[in-house]
């Protein structure tokens, strides 16, 4: 390497001051990203320091990656150079709680965890039952649009965000958005942010609508012999007048990942959780044990809270479960409709079978599919590129979008995890340089290169 | 407007498919705002394939170009403040698919939103954004504007309920962003499509999603002797987290104009009523259902009437939804305002709404959608007066910056077109507002869609050409 980095490294120094910039091992080591090692790791206090830091990236065309409880850098692309580390820890402050007004704003260092133990003081909730749940941070969820099973009752980050606060690759404090719950004032940019990476912006700050917690929660698992059973009654119940908080489907091979003792051996089980008055909850039980009986379920039970408990974190932990026990395995996520579900699962299963591979699937909220694969034995994982390709092919055959979240960094030098891009790619190639027209954020971790 | 274009446009449509006369265009020089702006042309496409074609010609004689649905927008975003061309989709009404199974439609831009609910309600579904104006606004507009409705309090606005775009660019490119699926990868070009306010790109198809009908619904009027008392049982509502599906105020002054107008059944000497609708199942009606009765009750609600049936509970609806009919027949001309702050100040704000119009001498009915914090002050003046008229935006650019200086926003649902375009500065930073003048100038890169609409003048951004106006289509009257 040329002499250019530790330059850059004092001169960032002289400009953030040495308690913010962090240049030991382990900490710069723990930012990696696709075992890419920034040189530095900056810890600014407040957005404008992020942007002052930001600013001095973009004049030295120097490549930042925000991070937070840096528990989903595996996601994406490996980026294509790595300067600076935006270490967002620092900015965990809840700069603004109504809670008579239902709304919050936070900054986005802050952790999910901590945040919904503040407004469980005050009987309310963000729907982020997001894996890493005790280190993830609301900046990272937000970044990776993290998948909550309560999506299914309440919607993505996309429905409750109601606005933000970001730094853009020229170093720019800018918002969208607002406070308050209903908005049309100017373009909703922040829906952009949702998802992104960190190629369009720093996000700083982060506006919610809240929601209150419910009064009452149980938790049924009617379980089938097959997923078209499972995803049938799935479709069932979206008929029906119920209006449950989680619908997740889980296949057997699932239950090893899982180590659940609750869910049923060599069955598809549909995990409801409901919610409400103790009178709601009464009825979702009584009509799904009459569902669950009608569609010829093996088995119809409600769980104890605490077997409830157990089993929805285990659920919500899922892809970080995977990581543990198969790190080199492949996750997809697959956005999907109800009716394709089960046909999904069984193209999936048949390429998986084909090419000498095991795999599971998990369902959450509904229609978004989490489909694993990994090689048993414990052999070197290759060859896994064709069957990847063949799912990205079955996926978008039946109108279902994937991507591949996690997978190790060798496969993807031959898969592009995004998938193929589509016809809109040329207009995300424009926001990108739009927001970020030196190319300094989190370059080449996106879609298409981006 | 160059002849030869007109010309073109007959040729790609059809002489019927072309306005070009003074007295045809008159027709299309107001929408449901205060604003008056004349196209030079109006063309009504069949199908994305005409759209391509006048796109691709408007580009050629670099013609303004502006979209318009039924023209129900408040805020003249669908107006041709340069001039130009209108393209009306009225006649892009077809529904083109329904997946039952899956919930999703999708519709050209000219469908009614109450066609769509009206075509599914059979299998129990309905669309949710529900604007006031539902029986004639169009889809394609509700996405422009990113429409809301009463009902939006629980089910969310437009942006919540569309999944996917066919776009037509202002160089005639078509593109498909997002699609049936809940997500696509990428950025979510669909979220920042619906509510662009048409400055982006022309909507052709879009993709919706279906909402459940529920299984139950109670209807309650709330009756009270103060605004205050009514006003404090919507803060009360909200901090209680009762979440009801729809929490709309009427004042004793516009509930009068309504009662003498519709016959809904709103008591003529109240101060306030509160419209409060909750739905779900049999099990959670009755419990919201009694928690929002004793909530009013404990704010002195004189009387909490329980819809009895479906026609108490339409007619009561019907006095929300004519609302501005009504007014309309008391006031040579009258201007609805559209503003949101945190529901924990109602109180107070509707207080401020008050001591304003005393102070500019106007009568101001309060008609909104509590439960959001949505205001929508009535201003009462006449417009063949220029003076009265400029004395009415001076009253409603005040009430604007009430509403920021409480932690609120412009505009909850009507959009900021060309309305407010002026004061976007009041929320929005130079570099926030060159942001998204650059995000608009990536798509619409001459600036000829819809062209003097969201941004304020004032504060060009050296990317984007902007023709100044020429002063008679800036002049409102």
């Amino acid at each position: 390497m040329s002499t250019r980095p530790t330059s850059f490294v004092e001169r960032l120094v002289r400009l953030a001051g040495p308690s913010s910039v962090i240049t030991d091992s382990t900490t710069v080591e723990s930012c990696s990203v696709d075992d890419i090692r920034p040189a530095v790791v900056a810890q600014p206090g407040s957005a404008e320091e992020v942007a002052e830091v930001v600013r001095f990236a973009a004049a030295e065309k120097l490549a930042v990656i925000p991070v937070g409880g840096r528990t989903k850098l595996g996601i994406g692309m490996p980026p294509q150079r790595y300067d600076i580390a935006l270490d967002m820890t620092r900015m965990d402050h809840v700069l603004a709680y109504d809670p008579g007004d239902l709304t919050l704003g936070v900054e986005a260092g802050i952790g999910v965890e901590s945040l919904l133990e503040v407004l469980g003081e005050r009987n309310q909730f963000l729907p982020l039952l997001v894996p890493w749940m005790e280190r993830a941070t609301i900046g990272g969820i937000m970044a990776t649009n993290s998948v909550s099973p309560l999506r299914i009752a309440y919607g993505g980050p996309r429905d409750f965000v109601l606005g933000m606060e970001f730094v853009t690759g020229e170093g720019k404090l800018c918002k969208s958005g607002g406070r308050v719950v209903k908005n049309v004032t100017g373009y909703d940019l922040h829906k952009l942010m949702i998802g992104s990476l960190g190629t369009l912006g720093v996000i700083t700050r982060v506006n919610f609508r809240t929601f209150p917690l419910p009064s009452a929660q149980r938790t049924f698992v009617a379980a089938y012999a097959s997923a078209r059973e499972a995803t049938a009654l799935v479709q069932a119940i979206a008929k029906s007048p119920l209006s449950p908080r989680v619908v997740e489907v889980v296949d057997p091979a699932a239950l090893p990942i899982l180590r659940s003792q609750t869910l049923p051996a060599g069955l598809w089980s549909v995990v409801i959780a409901a919610a409400g008055n103790d009178k709601v909850v009464e009825r979702h039980q009584a009509d799904l044990a009459r569902m669950a009986h009608d569609s010829a379920a093996k088995e119809f039970q409600s769980l104890t809270d605490e077997d409830s408990r157990v089993l929805q974190g285990r659920l919500r932990e899922f892809v970080r479960h995977i990581q543990d026990s198969r790190p080199a395995a492949v996750i997809f996520r697959v956005s999907s409709l109800p009716t394709l579900i089960a046909e999904l699962v069984e193209k999936v299963g048949a390429i998986a079978k084909r090419t000498d591979l095991a795999s599971c699937s998990v369902v959450k909220a509904g229609s978004m599919i989490y489909f694993v694969l990994w090689r048993g034995g414990g052999e070197p994982e290759s060859g896994l590129q064709p069957a990847c390709e063949e799912i990205f092919a079955a996926a978008d055959a039946v109108g279902g979008r994937a991507v591949i979240e996690w997978c190790p960094t060798e496969l993807k030098r031959e898969v592009n995890v995004w998938g193929p891009t589509r016809g809109d790619f040329e207009l995300m190639k424009r926001m990108k340089k739009v927001f970020d027209p030196v190319g300094i954020l989190a370059p080449g971790r996106f879609v298409g290169g981006i | 407007m160059d002849q030869r274009f007109i010309r073109e446009m007959k040729e790609i449509l059809g002489w019927d498919s072309v306005l070009e006369r003074h007295e045809d265009l008159m027709m299309y020089e107001y929408d449901g705002s205060v604003e008056q702006a004349r196209p030079d042309c109006v063309v009504f496409p069949r199908t994305t394939d005409e759209v391509v074609k006048i796109v691709k010609a408007a580009a050629r004689y670099e013609v303004p170009m502006v979209g318009r649905g039924a023209g129900t927008g408040l805020s003249g975003g669908a107006l041709a403040r340069q001039g130009g061309l209108m393209m009306v989709f009225s006649r892009m009404n077809k529904i083109l698919e329904i997946d039952y199974e899956n919930q999703r439609a999708v519709v050209q831009p000219g469908v009614v939103n109450l066609d769509l609910t009206q075509e599914v309600e059979h299998a129990g579904l309905y669309f949710a954004p529900d604007p006031s104006s539902q029986k004639a606004c169009t889809i394609g507009g509700n996405v422009a504007e990113n429409a809301g409705g009463p009902h939006t309090l629980a089910y969310g606005v437009t942006t919540n309920h569309v999944t996917g775009l066919e776009l037509v660019l202002p160089d005639g490119g078509v593109v498909r962003v997002g699609g049936k699926t809940a997500e696509s990868p990428g950025y979510d070009l669909t979220g920042l499509l619906v509510g662009s306010e048409g400055t982006l790109a022309i909507v052709t198809e879009i993709t919706v999603k279906l909402s459940r009908l529920p299984e139950a619904v109670k209807t309650l009027l709330a009756v009270y002797e103060t605004v205050d008392d009514a006003t404090e049982t919507v803060v009360e509502i909200t901090a209680r987290a009762i979440t009801p599906a729809a929490c709309e105020m009427l004042d004793g002054w516009t509930l009068r104009a309504v009662e003498e107008f519709v016959h809904a059944g709103f008591p003529m000497d109240s101060a306030a009523v509160l419209l409060i609708e909750v739905e779900g199942l049999h099990e959670a009606v009755e419990w919201q259902a009694e928690q929002v009765s004793a909530v009013c009750r404990e704010h002195h609600a004189r009387e909490v009437r329980l819809a009895k049936d479906d026609r108490e509970r339409e007619l009561l609806w019907k006095g929300r939804k004519n609302a501005f009919g009504a007014v309309g027949r008391l006031s040579p001309s009258y201007y609805v305002q559209d503003g949101v702050i945190p529901r924990t100040k109602l109180p107070a704000t509707l207080r401020r709404i008050d001591e304003i119009g005393k102070k500019y001498g106007f009568q101001i009915g309060n008609i909104f959608h509590a439960g959001d914090g949505n205001l929508h002050p009535i201003i009462l003046f006449d417009q063949r007066d220029p003076e009265q008229f400029q004395r009415a935006v001076n009253t409603a650019n005040e009430i604007m910056q009430w509403c920021i200086s409480q932690g609120g926003v412009l505009t909850g649902e009507h959009g900021v077109g060309m309305e407010k375009n002026e004061l976007m500065p009041l929320l929005f930073s130079s570099d926030d507002l060159e942001l998204m003048q650059r995000v608009r100038a990536a798509l619409n890169p001459t600036g000829r869609l819809n062209p003097g609409k969201v941004f304020p003048f004032g504060k060009g951004c050296g990317e984007v050409r902007v023709q100044p106006l020429p002063v008679s289509a800036a002049s409102p009257v």
